[in-house]
């Protein structure tokens, strides 16, 4: 059984359809990409899996429980772990006290104190530069670093899926180059799946793993990002949209 | 929307049409329907009451009215700008007391207000002429408040209107020489005819319609809606506030000055937080965008108080007299404000009016 | 001098209590709470016996203080989860000018309800008589109750600062208060989230109203209104949202109400409070977003 199944899921504000009748289905350890052009319905997609933007239509399933329409703390619940668009960190808190809100919600779980504190340290181990700034301002970090730390809060929650929303927005190349080559090395050591969302392909066939490919709403291609990528079809795809 | 006249439709509001240099007069035509209709259901109301001849009945409707004006004179404001306002009944405040001190009897004056200048305590006037004074008064005030007030938006300037109706109400309750401090001025000469109030309450409607179609009205609503353009297309956002604020003040004012006529008593606390929340109830049950909401929205929680008081004086049905207890009136005003929020957050009417032409859809 | 600085301690005090519990929901909910001023006063009268009569017959109130002090407090608390629930819960996703007016008619309804059940004469009620004796400290003598009241608001903003800073309900409520979707999105529970706040909101106007009424030795519907206000206007002043600033604007306004009624001529003194108004007036034209403004208030989808 697949780890997250949408079956024509459609997504409206007020009078513009976002997302129209998108379907696919992921299996635990996959990653996989969704990329397009701006206002392609890639980022409403993800707030919908996540529960914080509302479902028109159809049906979303999680690890085997129906999420539709379901309260985001519900679905985070179910181990789907969002990392939204524009990081999102809690910048009055410390970097320490971001982690620990991830954590929260295990905390009826048995064991959970020791659990935390390993987690924690596991996460400090990937981004040592986090524990230098454990009493930090959180708001207080670089870009680069807000990436890694809303990666590690992610983390922090025990996820079954992390999905990522525009990781390389608005940060400097070689960091972006950076905050990849730790989510793979995490990837390979967890076990991890993971969706995330590109604006530009290039990323997914450099890494490697499966491609959606959105454009107005709806599904254009769907396959293996390498094979795809070097195929005439995705050339097609982009070209003649000036939004790109 | 249903396709039977009268229709609804969205013209008074549309804040696209400042983007093309509006054309006054034809928009006037276009619009001039709604305020004529809302008129004549203010005449129909009078016409029903002269026919009833009760006089209990009379000054209910008076009471309309005077909310009619009130509301509208609320909605010149709210409903244009977008900016929520605590303060209006402030201006209803300075009207009345304008009014008292106009139209008492001087030698009445002389032992109630002594520390009134004495031209002021000679002079006494009909109460049509100090309703106008009053009115001009409140305008005034409120073009001195507004001056401060108008540079402020969202919950800062909502918050600061609030400031200022508490800095009214601690001025009327203290300053005993003048306004008689908190205890009841008396002698205001009291009107028991329907008609200057019917009068006064189209007035006020034909002034927030013409206020709404003029250049003025137009930007303001199209920055309520879109602030940001409005702002980059040059519209002076502070400006055409301040010209809303002045002619609701205005408004509030003549309400306030009628209110003391049609009463004959008037404290500092008969306009607070009680006549603020029941104005501002009518207003956003009715809609807050819309004229005819304003005025509708009167209506119905008028006739909703009523019925409420009368279960409350007690109701024999067959053999069983029964009454409701005291104040539960207010408590069903409030749930009943609550409920229709919560289901219809833009009010009854929303931003529309009404209108006899037929929806040229949206 | 002593007693000018006592007087502005205490009287910042109400306000700051006052200004917490409403930025405390706002900070989760965006919601202006006008109700609270209402709370306040329903835990006052919950130290009578409903009765229309000008003689107030305590019941309640003679409780002592051990078990009177959490009974106010759970009166609070559980009126503000109730309110929580059965109304405010329907207009999450409001505008904050509906959530506004919403919780200004509940208040109303609050109201009604308490002068329907004891009329809306002033009574007036002995609290805890043996705290209005005065003591002397460095040569002054000051009220018990005076000093009673400041200790117990110092202990209240500390013991709250602990649990927000030392607690994972604490934690989860300020990352709540500052981003409200991405903390649901990592399993921090909305509905939990907001009636702690409710809750903790609702304990502080019981709190008011125990010192409001050991104060004055008066139960009048109409007290809620007064502090609400100043509350209010501190809360807006310390910038929405931000308790360290809420807590800061209510002693700087208690400060300025006792100093103005000090420097103002005798004539001037009954306008005090519209003084204090306009002076509020001119704070938010020079600072919109108040002295501290909070960090995320302004954007929230």
């Amino acid at each position: 059984m697949s780890l997250l199944a949408l079956s024509d899921v459609t997504i409206r504000y007020s009078r513009l359809t976002a997302v129209r009748d998108v379907s696919f289905s992921m299996d635990e350890g996959e990653i996989l990409f969704i990329t397009g052009p701006n206002g392609a319905g890639k980022s409403s997609l993800l707030r919908a899996i996540a529960g914080v933007t509302p479902v028109a239509g159809g049906r979303i399933d999680l690890a085997g429980h129906e999420i539709t329409g379901q309260a985001p703390e519900n679905i985070a619940r179910l181990g789907f772990s969002m990392v939204p668009e524009g990081r999102d960190v809690f910048g009055s808190l410390t970097t320490e006290e971001n982690l620990l809100v991830g954590a929260g919600m295990h905390a009826r779980d048995r064991g959970w104190r020791s659990r935390t504190a390993d987690e924690l340290e596991a996460v400090y181990a990937t981004f040592p530069m986090l524990k230098e700034r454990r009493h930090g301002q959180a708001g207080l970090l670089s870009g680069g670093q807000q990436q890694m730390l809303v990666i590690g809060r992610a983390l922090m929650t025990n996820p079954r899926l992390i999905a990522i929303d525009e990781p390389s927005l608005g940060l400097a190349p070689n960091i972006n180059d950076q905050v990849y080559e730790r989510l793979m090395a995490l990837r390979a050591q967890r076990q991890l799946t993971l969706l995330i969302v590109e604006q530009s392909s290039a990323r997914a066939m450099m890494v490697g793993g499966r491609m959606i490919l959105m454009r107005g709403g709806q599904i254009v291609l769907d396959g293996d990002a390498r094979t795809l990528g070097n195929g005439e079809a995705i050339q097609a795809a982009y070209f003649g949209y000036e939004d790109h | 929307m249903s396709a039977a006249s009268p229709t609804i439709e969205p013209h008074l509001t549309t804040g696209a049409i400042v983007a093309k240099t509006p054309r006054p007069f034809v928009l006037a035509r276009r619009t001039i329907i709604t305020p004529i209709l809302l008129a004549l259901l203010m005449i129909a109301i009078a016409l029903l009451t002269m026919m009833t001849g009760s006089r209990p009945f009379n000054q209910v409707i008076i009471d309309v009215f005077l909310r009619v004006i009130l509301v509208v004179g609320l909605y010149v404001f709210i409903g244009n700008s977008g900016v929520l306002s605590f303060g209006h009944i402030g201006f209803t405040c300075l009207g009345a007391y304008v009014a008292a001190w106009l139209t008492i009897n001087p030698m009445m004056k002389k032992m109630a207000f002594t520390g009134l200048p004495s031209w002021l305590i000679k002079t006494q006037m009909p109460y049509w002429e100090a309703a106008i004074i009053a009115a001009i008064f409140a305008g005034l005030a409120a073009l001195i408040f507004g001056r401060i007030l108008m540079r402020l938006s969202g919950i800062a300037a909502s918050i600061a209107t609030f400031a200022m109706l508490a800095m009214i109400n601690t001025i009327y309750s203290n300053w005993e020489t003048v306004t008689g401090g908190t205890s009841s001025v008396v002698g205001i000469p009291i009107i028991r005819s329907i008609w200057p109030y019917l009068i006064a309450a189209i007035i006020s409607i034909f002034i927030a319609w013409a206020h709404a179609i003029s250049r003025s009205g137009l930007a303001l609503r199209a920055a309520r809606d879109e602030p940001t353009a409005a702002a980059a297309s040059g519209v002076d956002i502070p400006r055409e506030r301040l010209v809303a604020f002045v002619i609701s003040g205005a408004i509030m004012g003549l309400g306030g000055a009628l209110m003391a006529h049609s009463i004959g008593v008037v404290t500092p606390d008969t306009f607070y937080l009680g006549l603020t929340f029941i104005t501002i109830a009518m207003l956003v049950v009715g809609g807050m965008g819309s004229l005819s909401g304003a005025v509708i929205g009167v209506v119905f929680l008028s006739a909703l108080i009523q019925t409420l008081r009368w279960l409350e004086a007690g109701v024999s049905i067959g053999d069983v007299a029964f009454a409701i207890p005291k104040g539960l009136q207010e408590i069903a005003l409030g749930i009943i404000m609550i409920i229709i929020l919560a289901l219809r957050p833009a009010g009854v009417f929303g931003n529309r009016e009404i209108s006899l032409t037929r929806n040229r859809g949206d | 001098m002593l007693q000018i600085l006592f007087d502005a301690l205490s009287l910042g005090s109400l306000y700051a209590l006052g200004a917490l519990g409403i930025a405390l929901i706002f900070g989760v909910m965006r919601l202006v709470n006008f109700a609270h001023g209402d709370v306040i006063a329903f835990c006052v009268f919950a130290l009578l016996w409903p009765s229309t009569d000008a003689m107030a017959i305590v019941f309640a109130g003679q409780l002592p203080w051990y078990l009177l002090i959490p009974f106010v407090l759970l009166c609070g608390a559980g009126l503000s989860v109730l309110c929580e629930i059965v109304v405010f819960r329907r207009f999450r996703k409001a505008n904050p000018a509906t959530m506004m007016i919403a919780s200004f008619a509940l208040g109303f309804v609050i109201r009604y309800f308490l002068l329907m059940l004891f009329s809306s004469r002033p009574k007036s009620i002995n609290l805890l008589p043996e705290l209005s004796q005065p003591v002397e400290i460095f040569g002054a003598r000051l009220p018990l109750l005076q000093l009673i009241t400041i200790v117990a608001t110092m202990l209240i903003l500390l013991g709250l600062t602990v649990f927000l800073r030392r607690t994972r309900f604490g934690l989860e409520m300020r990352a709540a208060a500052e981003n409200f979707s991405m903390a649901r999105m990592l399993g921090v529970r909305a509905n939990r989230v907001i009636m702690g706040a409710f809750a903790l909101s609702g304990a502080l106007a019981g709190a008011i109203a125990l010192i409001f009424v050991a104060q004055t030795g008066t139960a009048d519907i109409q007290m809620g209104a007064a502090i609400m206000l100043m509350a209010f206007i501190a809360t807006v002043i310390g910038g929405l949202g931000s308790l360290a600033g809420a807590v800061l604007a209510g002693f700087l306004l208690g400060a300025a109400s006792v100093i103005m009624q000090v420097m103002l001529p005798i004539d001037a003194r009954p306008f005090r409070d519209a003084f204090v108004y306009g002076a509020v007036i001119l704070v938010l034209l020079f600072r919109p977003q108040g002295l501290i403004s909070a960090r995320g208030t302004k954007e929230r989808v």
